[in-house]
């Protein structure tokens, strides 16, 4: 059965249709791994018994049958619901997030609650208040972040997909570093109902899987207008699997990102695993150009400030008074303060005094103001630049995995992670990433192709033309 | 260079409801810094907008380019749900009602 470990979404079905596996079975399967490994992995706060996921399981739709793993800031009825926070320890969710309605719908068994960074802030998955999760090719790495430990599950073979959030990169960064392919779709395509909200201008539920085929399942069961998120685009139920036929739109144009390819900072490997892609679209009868977006490089600023000022409005609702966390006080603004001293992490806490200082009067103009304004033009840009290409080609990442610990010191440099990937949040625009090769340590690269608003079916299409020429895909990590 | 006070980082961690102990103050406002220093660059290019966009009060009002965004209105209507589930969460609660300490210190 250990062929089963890392086998794809599309492998399941088959294996269920044919009646070599029941349902049931493949459960207890994966069960069992997320027991022998987990323990060392550490990617799931949290996973459910057998029975109650089997619960109200009906075998149809386009995933029935088939298990996955929900980022903790996603809300699953009647399970706990923590965002990895102190604060929310002991909180359930009194109802289905919209997505989660729609995986259960399609008959997807959801296992767990993933791991991730507290409230989503975090690339490394290091500020979660319960444990720290590993990357399956490295133990002594992280997996990424903020949806490391939904990432990692995928990527040890203990599920065969996972649902993830993104605010600034929180889904194509960690699956770039663990070899699986990560979509954050259009701002509007999914239904945040039920998303914890860290900065909803930005938010997006996005999905980890091990192929380019397996994602455009998923995102077929979770896409589309939903009456409960007014910020939902009236796109209706869609087949994104349609257009996969492993060639690419004829005379597709690429746009390859000279800025990013060329910044401070890029690991020389990492380069020259995406030039090989580049080669390698080109072989598939891509027409590719050099472009630069000068804007990109005031992403993470405009990312910093918008974020933060949003977080620290979101955020607020947490004060120990309906749900969550209260700390012992004599009054009721004592209450406030201590509660949310003693429940947020530094990292979160930081966050929302950098959001209300950006916020506060003597300072939004210099901050606020100015980082609306520079969205402007980093929207414009990308306008003007879907008007020469179709999509777009960088780097996901500009290094591999890093250790644990390696930004305790210069916190800067770990916010500083999300350069390449916070500029699409910011605009509202997809990207997914795809396994592109590894470094010379065998740790997994990957890289990045970003079109205008709405445009997953090419990105899905080019995508998987640009897999089916490679087997970077098909290679899992030791000892799982 | 953006240089944070002592008292302004004590103002906005009242503003945002989280108590500061005396040892987790400096190294947060040089983390402040650090984000903040990095955040103002962000200054160099706003202006151009500032200028393209005169009659608006902040340069950026109105539909951002390649947005699809549209405005959503829907019925304002009351939709019943059971409170009780929710009332549950609460880490004090009496009858119908959240409670909180008092408000006033004596």
């Amino acid at each position: 059965m250990n062929t089963l470990a890392f086998a794809t979404i599309t492998e399941l079905q088959q294996k269920l249709a044919s009646k070599e596996i029941s349902p049931q079975e493949l459960l207890s399967y994966y069960l069992d791994r997320f027991a022998k490994y987990d323990g060392e992995i550490g990617s799931a706060l949290e996973i459910f018994d057998k029975e109650s996921i089997l619960k109200d399981y009906k075998p149809q739709g386009i995933l029935a049958g088939i298990p996955g793993i929900i980022k903790d800031n996603i809300a699953q009825e009647g399970r706990n619901l923590t965002c990895a926070s102190k604060i929310l320890k002991n909180f359930k969710a009194t109802y289905d997030a919209t997505a989660t309605a729609r995986l259960k719908a399609q008959g997807a068994l959801l296992v767990g609650r993933a791991n991730m960074d507290e409230f989503a802030m975090g690339s490394s998955t290091e500020t979660s208040a319960y444990q720290k999760t590993k990357n399956p090719w490295d133990a002594t790495r992280v997996p990424g972040g903020s949806s490391g430990g939904s990432i990692a599950a995928v990527a040890a073979g203990l599920v065969p997909w996972s649902l993830g959030s993104e605010t600034g990169g929180s889904v194509r960064q960690p699956a770039a570093f663990c070899n699986l392919v990560g979509l954050k779709p259009t701002y509007g395509l999914v239904s945040r109902y039920g998303l914890v909200a860290y900065a909803s201008s930005l938010d997006q539920i996005g999905i980890a899987t091990r192929t380019v085929r397996d994602n455009a399942i998923v995102l077929s069961a979770i896409a589309g207008l939903d009456a409960k998120d007014s910020s939902t685009l009236p796109v209706e139920p869609t087949d994104y699997t349609k257009l996969l036929d492993g060639k690419i739109k004829p005379g597709l144009r690429i746009g390859v990102v000279e800025n990013a390819m060329q910044a401070e900072g890029m690991d020389s490997e990492v380069l020259a695993a995406i030039e090989q892609a580049i080669t390698t679209l080109e072989g598939l009868g891509a027409k590719v150009k050099r472009i630069t977006l000068p804007m990109m490089d005031y992403s993470a600023a405009v990312y910093f400030i918008l974020s933060r000022a949003e977080a620290a409005s979101n955020l607020a609702r947490f004060d120990g008074v309906r749900y969550g966390l209260r700390s012992k006080a004599s009054t009721l603004s004592q209450m406030y303060c201590k509660t949310r001293h003693d429940g947020f992490g530094p990292e979160v806490t930081r966050r929302i005094l950098v959001g209300n200082y950006v916020l506060s009067v003597g300072h939004a103009g210099e901050y606020y103001d100015n980082a609306k304004r520079v969205e402007r033009l980093m929207r414009r840009e990308y306008v003007e630049a879907f008007k020469d290409v179709d999509m777009l080609v960088m780097p996901t990442h500009p290094i591999p995995a890093f250790k644990f610990g390696a930004f305790d010191v210069d916190k800067l440099q770990m916010d500083l992670q999300d350069y390449f990937t916070c500029s699409m949040n910011i605009t509202g625009i997809p990207a997914i990433s795809v396994p592109c090769g590894f470094t010379s340590q065998n740790l997994p690269i990957g890289f990045q192709l970003v079109g205008p608003h709405l445009s997953e079916d090419l990105l899905f299409q080019t995508a998987h033309a640009y897999e089916q020429k490679t087997t970077w895909h098909t290679r899992n990590p030791k000892g799982f | 260079m953006a240089k944070i006070t002592r008292q302004e980082l004590l103002k906005i961690a009242h503003i945002s409801s989280i108590e500061l102990h005396e040892d987790e103050i400096n190294p947060t406002l040089q983390q402040l810094e650090n984000v903040l220093n990095y955040a103002q660059r962000v200054q160099e290019v706003a202006a151009d907008v500032r200028s393209e966009n005169p009659s608006t009060p902040n340069g950026y009002a109105g539909l951002r380019p390649g947005s699809l965004a549209v405005n959503v209105f829907r019925e304002d209507v009351a939709v019943k749900t059971d409170p009780k589930p929710l009332l549950k969460l609460a880490p004090d609660g009496e009858e119908d009602f959240f409670v909180v300490p008092k408000i006033l210190d004596n």
